[in-house]
C-alpha cells in the first residue's frame, strides 16, 4: 500500500518537474514582447482606423443549411433501413415524420434562393 | 557549438527579403527575386530584411517607417538605388545592378550577430489611450464602445449587396502590399469580402515600361499569374521576359501552350472590369495574343496607350469581391492605371458621391447584385 503510495507522488512530482521544465524553457510570451507597431496588421504600409473584431455575413450559410438537411437524410436513412424490415409500417410513419421537419428547413432554403443556380 | 554550427547554417539560408518598391524598380525587383539565394517575403512579417528598391515618395515615408518597425528582430534594411529616408540610423546603401551579394552578406551577418538589429523607429504606444477604461478595461462604455488595442470598434454601415448591414472596415491598402502595384494606396471600405467603396489615396509610381510587347506582355503575366495561384507558370513567365530583354530566343508559342493549358482564363470571372468594351479576361487574353505576334510587333497600342478619362479605377473596385477587385486591379498596366487613377481634390466628393449613385441603380438593374440573392 505504502509502495503503491510512493510510486503515485513519483509519477505525480515527474509529471511536475516536467511541465515546470517545459514551461520555464518555452519562449517566454512572444505575445507580450511585440511592439505597437508589430502589432498593427500588415497593411503594405499603413494602419487602420478601426479594430478588425467586427461581425460580417457568413455567406455560405445556405449552403450549409441544405448540406444538412440533406446529410441528416442520408445518414439515418441507412440505419432506418434495417429498422424498417422488423417493424414495418411504424418505422415508415417515424420517417414521414423526420422528413416533414427536415423539410421545413429545405422549404425555408428555397424561399431564400438556394436553388437558383448563378 | 552546435548553436554555431546551426547559426552558420542558419546564416547560409536563402535570405528573407521583402520588396518596397519605388519608381521605375518593379521589373529590375521582379528579375531579382527569381535568384534562388532570396525568397521573396509576402509579408513584411515574414522578412529579415526590408529591401528599398527606387526612389522614395515623400509621402511614402511613413509608411516605409511603419513597415520597417513591423518586422521581427533581427532585422535590416538595404536601400537599393534608393535614398534613405530620414530617421534611419546608419543606413545600409547598394547602388549595384545587382544587389544579391549585398543581401546575402547582410542576412548572414544579422543572423551570426555580427551585425545588431536595427531599433525602432516609431514610439511603442497604441494609436490612442484606453487601457483601464470601462468595465472590462476595453476602453470605453457599452457593447460596441471602447477602443480596445487603442482603436475604435468597426460601426453598421449599408451594405451593398444584399442590404444586411453589418460592421464595415475601413483600412489603407498599400503602397507597398505585394499583390498592388508599388505605390498605389487606396482606402477601403469592406464588409466582409466585399468592397462597399474605394477612395483613391496615391496612384501607383510611373514604371518604365519594356519597349518590347512581348516581354511587357510576359511581365503583366507573371504578375497576374500567382494571383490565381500560379506561381510556376509565373515564374516561366518572368524569366522568359528576362532572357528576351538579354537578346536570348525562347520558345514562346510553348509558354503560351502551358497558360493556355493551366486554365488560367477560365479561372477569372467574365464581364469583371469593364473599360472600353474589354474585361479582365479579355485583357488577359490579349498579352497571350502577344505571346504570338513578331517580338517587333508590340501590344495593341490603342488598348493600351489611349487615355482612359471616363472610366475610374475606384468605380471599377465598388461593389466587387476582394479577390475580383485584385484580379482588375493587376490587369491594366501601370500607365493605364495612373490614367484610371487621378488623385482628386477633396471638394469633388459630392461629384462622386452623385456618380456613385448612378452606378448602385445600373448594377442593380443586373441581376447580380439583386436584392436576396445568395450564393454569389
Amino acid at each position: 500500500m505504502a509502495l503503491e503510495g510512493l510510486a503515485g507522488a513519483l509519477v505525480i512530482a515527474f509529471v511536475a518537474a516536467s511541465i515546470a521544465t517545459v514551461i520555464r524553457l518555452a519562449p517566454s510570451g512572444s505575445a507580450e514582447s511585440l511592439t505597437e507597431p508589430q502589432k498593427t496588421p500588415f497593411l503594405g504600409g499603413g494602419a487602420p482606423d478601426t479594430h478588425a473584431w467586427q461581425r460580417y455575413h457568413i455567406r455560405y450559410y445556405p449552403m450549409t443549411l441544405l448540406f444538412i438537411a440533406f446529410e441528416m437524410e442520408m445518414m439515418f436513412m441507412y440505419p432506418w433501413a434495417v429498422v424498417f424490415v422488423e417493424e414495418g409500417g411504424k418505422a415508415m410513419m417515424e420517417m414521414g415524420m423526420f422528413l416533414a421537419i427536415l423539410s421545413v428547413g429545405i422549404v425555408y432554403g428555397w424561399r431564400e434562393g438556394i436553388f437558383r443556380w448563378q | 557549438m552546435a548553436i554555431a554550427i546551426l547559426r552558420r547554417l542558419a546564416g547560409a539560408a536563402p535570405a528573407p527579403a521583402f520588396p518596397a518598391i519605388g519608381a521605375g524598380m518593379r521589373a529590375a525587383a521582379d528579375d531579382l527575386f527569381l535568384d534562388g539565394r532570396l525568397i521573396r517575403a509576402d509579408s513584411i512579417r515574414h522578412a529579415r530584411i526590408l529591401l528599398v528598391a527606387g526612389p522614395v515618395r515623400e509621402a511614402d515615408q511613413d509608411d516605409i517607417r511603419r513597415l520597417h518597425d513591423q518586422m521581427l528582430h533581427p532585422r535590416a534594411t538595404l536601400w537599393w538605388k534608393s535614398n534613405p529616408v530620414p530617421d534611419f540610423a546608419e543606413p545600409a546603401t547598394c547602388d549595384e545592378d545587382d544587389p544579391v551579394a549585398a543581401i546575402e552578406a547582410i542576412h548572414r551577418a544579422l543572423i551570426e550577430g555580427a551585425r545588431d538589429s536595427e531599433p525602432d523607429i516609431l514610439p511603442n504606444e497604441p494609436p490612442n489611450p484606453w487601457r483601464g477604461k470601462g468595465d472590462y478595461g476595453q476602453g470605453g462604455e457599452g457593447m460596441m464602445g471602447g477602443t480596445p488595442y487603442g482603436r475604435p470598434m468597426a460601426m453598421t454601415d449599408d451594405d451593398l449587396r444584399d442590404g444586411l448591414a453589418l460592421d464595415a472596415y475601413t483600412a489603407p491598402f498599400g503602397p507597398f502590399l505585394p499583390m498592388l502595384p508599388p505605390g498605389l494606396k487606396l482606402s477601403v471600405t469592406l464588409q466582409g469580402d466585399v468592397i462597399q467603396t474605394a477612395k483613391l489615396l496615391r496612384p501607383p509610381s510611373a514604371q518604365a515600361e519594356a519597349y518590347d510587347g512581348t516581354v511587357t506582355a510576359l511581365r503583366a503575366l507573371g504578375r497576374f499569374l500567382p494571383i490565381l495561384g500560379l506561381e510556376a507558370h509565373a515564374v516561366r513567365c518572368l524569366e522568359a521576359a528576362r532572357s528576351l530583354s538579354a537578346g536570348k530566343p525562347i520558345e514562346l508559342a510553348k509558354i503560351r501552350q502551358f497558360l493556355f493549358w493551366s486554365g488560367a482564363l477560365a479561372a477569372i470571372p467574365s464581364g469583371i472590369g469593364m473599360v472600353e468594351d474589354t474585361d479582365v479576361r479579355m485583357r488577359v487574353e490579349r498579352w497571350l495574343a502577344a505571346l504570338d505576334e513578331s517580338p517587333t510587333g508590340g501590344l495593341d497600342g490603342s488598348a493600351t496607350m489611349s487615355p482612359l478619362k471616363p472610366a475610374r479605377l475606384v468605380d471599377l473596385l465598388r461593389g466587387r469581391e476582394w479577390s475580383e477587385a485584385i484580379l482588375i486591379v493587376n490587369s491594366f498596366d501601370t500607365d493605364t492605371l495612373i490614367s484610371l487613377a487621378p488623385v482628386e481634390a477633396e471638394d469633388a466628393e459630392t461629384e462622386g458621391r452623385a456618380r456613385e449613385d448612378g452606378i448602385r441603380m445600373d448594377h442593380e438593374g443586373h441581376g447580380t447584385h439583386a436584392h436576396g440573392a445568395t450564393g454569389t
